[in-house]
């Protein structure tokens, strides 16, 4: 068995939440590129901890807000 | 699909072209005994005009490119909203045209593959002189491998935009 660490998020709830808030908005915010929030927000892409940083600061919220953390099994 | 993917399918367009122009020129001078296999003045000649041609051709491209986009984006906004805002449609290209993080970790990690295709072309283009093979086959190798490597960096920079990218 094989240990993977999976990196989750809560951004599509935050930005309900925050007024119904668009990618673009918040890649804005964040100082990112549409297309990096469109690949973090999907779980395509983990972000560097300042780039987490700026996405819990444009909701306001604290990082573990928006992000969390799941361990999988996978049978090797 | 994004800006970026476009601007890489178009790079990935260029570099085909150029290279297929550049084998059809040599191969065509080579049918008509014009380009002799141990003529290196000539090869070199030749690989250098379609290098400056290719950096040329990518300049005009990208800024055809960017006028297209840019034409696109505000045909966007003047179909959704009824009016095109100046102001808004640059406020959009700019943001398209952001590199952040994630740019830069695609664009090492193709750049790292791309490089390990051109030092193999390096090594096939050694092997080819070893095996006695015309100088015009190592000069070609090179060349090939250089644009080859190019443009898998460029199909794998495509692959991690489409499939999202992982640290480490």
């Amino acid at each position: 068995m094989v240990k993977k660490f999976v990196i989750k998020n809560n951004i599509r709830t935050l930005r309900f939440f925050a007024d119904e808030m668009t990618q673009q908005q918040l890649a804005e915010k964040a100082g990112a590129s549409r297309q990096t929030i469109l690949a973090v927000e999907a779980g395509k892409y983990a972000p560097s901890l300042e780039l987490a940083f700026r996405i819990a600061d444009a909701f306001g919220v604290t990082i573990g807000e928006v992000f969390d953390y799941e361990i999988k099994e996978i049978k090797k | 699909m994004s800006y970026k993917e476009k601007r890489t399918i178009v790079s990935i367009v260029t570099m085909l072209s150029i290279v297929t122009a550049y084998y059809v020129y040599a191969f065509n001078k080579a049918q008509a005994g014009l380009a002799a296999p141990d003529d290196m003045k000539f090869w070199a000649t030749t690989i250098l005009t379609f290098i400056g041609i290719a950096i040329v051709a990518s300049i005009v491209i990208q800024i055809i490119f960017h006028i297209l986009l840019s034409i696109g984006i505000a045909a966007k906004s003047q179909l959704q909203n009824g009016k095109c805002d100046e102001k808004e449609v640059e406020r959009e290209i700019n943001q398209e045209m952001i590199e952040d993080e994630m740019d830069q970790l695609i664009e090492l990690k193709a750049m790292r593959i791309g490089f390990a295709m051109a030092g193999i072309g390096f090594v096939a283009a050694l092997v080819s002189v070893v095996l006695d093979y015309a100088p015009a086959v190592m000069l070609n190798i090179l060349f090939l491998s250089f644009i080859v490597g190019s443009m898998i960096e460029s199909v794998t920079q495509l692959y991690f935009y489409r499939r999202g990218i992982r640290n480490g």
